[in-house]
């Protein structure tokens, strides 16, 4: 089975260290961005089997990036998690209509994040 | 089971200082307030810690206040470690989208006291003060001032405006409403799910 490749969209350094570990100890290759720009040009440059990302984050939020992603014929049905400290129904709702496949709310449980990356991924 | 989140415990209450002739807002185990007006932030703190973060430029600034569950797990992604991210991370988010630049954010730190909450071999206190040094220093955010661990709790008046900090250390306690308010937080961590909600949407 050919390794599955993760990009992590995060602008905290520890946060997207600390999501890298997890996935990665979990036999996962992920790729990092630090804000929704630098995560579309990787998407352009790569193609991802998973994304998760962050919503708040300078240059491009989260909301945004899953939008420009869902334009490009690539990434029209790959999941894509929004992992965000945003809690509110309003949000979700927003995350839903940009086309955003689940929502995680941090702090986050580190198991629920793998078994949901084992299941988006088959 | 309950979930603890810094959102939940509520606006703090903000009430007129008349010895600084400011606003003020009392910042309490678990929350966190940021603002853009001349104000007094002001907590007590024991084995807590608070980052009280600005952007000098635009004077946006703020104030959290909280502690690491108490965990053995020795993980980069172990309880502590997110939960703590997570508290230094409301704050942040919220200090950039009330229009504060990441990059001009500096950083003053407080509190982990080692004397009023037990710890083992690293105190309670200690493990709260390392974590905020080490999470700034992994986000580039500079710490202008700091005053942490000792042994007496502190009462810490900060201005986000100006930066300006006023501290005072409690030598003698008049009674345990800081210890108690502390422990309540931290059982409160302890026996609560931290973890946020998940959805799926299809």
């Amino acid at each position: 089975m050919t390794m599955k490749t993760i990009l992590t969209v995060e602008d905290s350094n520890s946060m997207r260290q600390m999501i890298g570990y997890i996935l990665r100890s979990a036999g996962y290759n992920v790729v990092e961005a630090e804000d929704g720009s630098k995560g579309l040009a990787q998407a352009q440059s790569g193609k991802f089997d998973l994304v998760v990302t962050d919503q708040n984050m300078p240059n491009m939020d989260g909301l945004s990036l899953i939008k420009a992603l869902r334009q490009m014929p690539d990434y029209k049905s790959t999941p894509v998690i929004m992992l965000t400290t945003e809690a509110s129904d309003t949000m979700k709702q927003r995350g839903r209509e940009a086309g955003a496949t689940g929502w995680m709310v941090k702090p986050f449980d580190p198991n629920r994040l793998l078994e949901i990356c084992q299941k988006l991924l088959g | 089971m309950t979930t603890v989140r810094m959102q939940d415990v509520g606006a703090p209450v903000t009430y007129f200082d008349p010895r600084f002739k400011v606003q003020a807002a009392k910042i309490l185990p678990g929350e966190f307030y940021v603002t853009g007006r001349d104000m007094a932030l002001v907590t007590v703190l024991g084995s807590c810690v608070s980052a009280c973060i600005r952007d000098p430029e635009s004077g946006i600034g703020g104030m959290n206040h909280f502690m690491l569950p108490g965990s053995s797990e020795r993980s980069p992604a172990s309880a502590s470690a997110r939960y703590g991210a997570y508290a230094m991370e409301v704050l942040i988010n919220q200090l950039l989208k009330m229009g504060a630049k990441r990059s001009r954010l500096e950083a003053k730190i407080f509190g982990g006291c080692n004397a009023l909450l037990g710890g083992g071999t690293q105190s309670i206190g200690e493990s709260n003060a390392r974590f905020v040094q080490e999470f700034l220093s992994t986000e580039g955010i500079a710490i202008a001032a700091q005053d942490l661990l000792d042994a007496y709790a502190r009462k810490v008046y900060y201005f986000p405006r100006t930066g300006r900090v006023l501290l005072k250390k409690l030598r003698t306690l008049r009674n345990d409403t800081i210890q108690q308010r502390e422990l309540e937080y931290s059982e409160r961590l302890t026996n609560s799910r931290i973890d946020g909600e998940v959805e799926i949407f299809r």
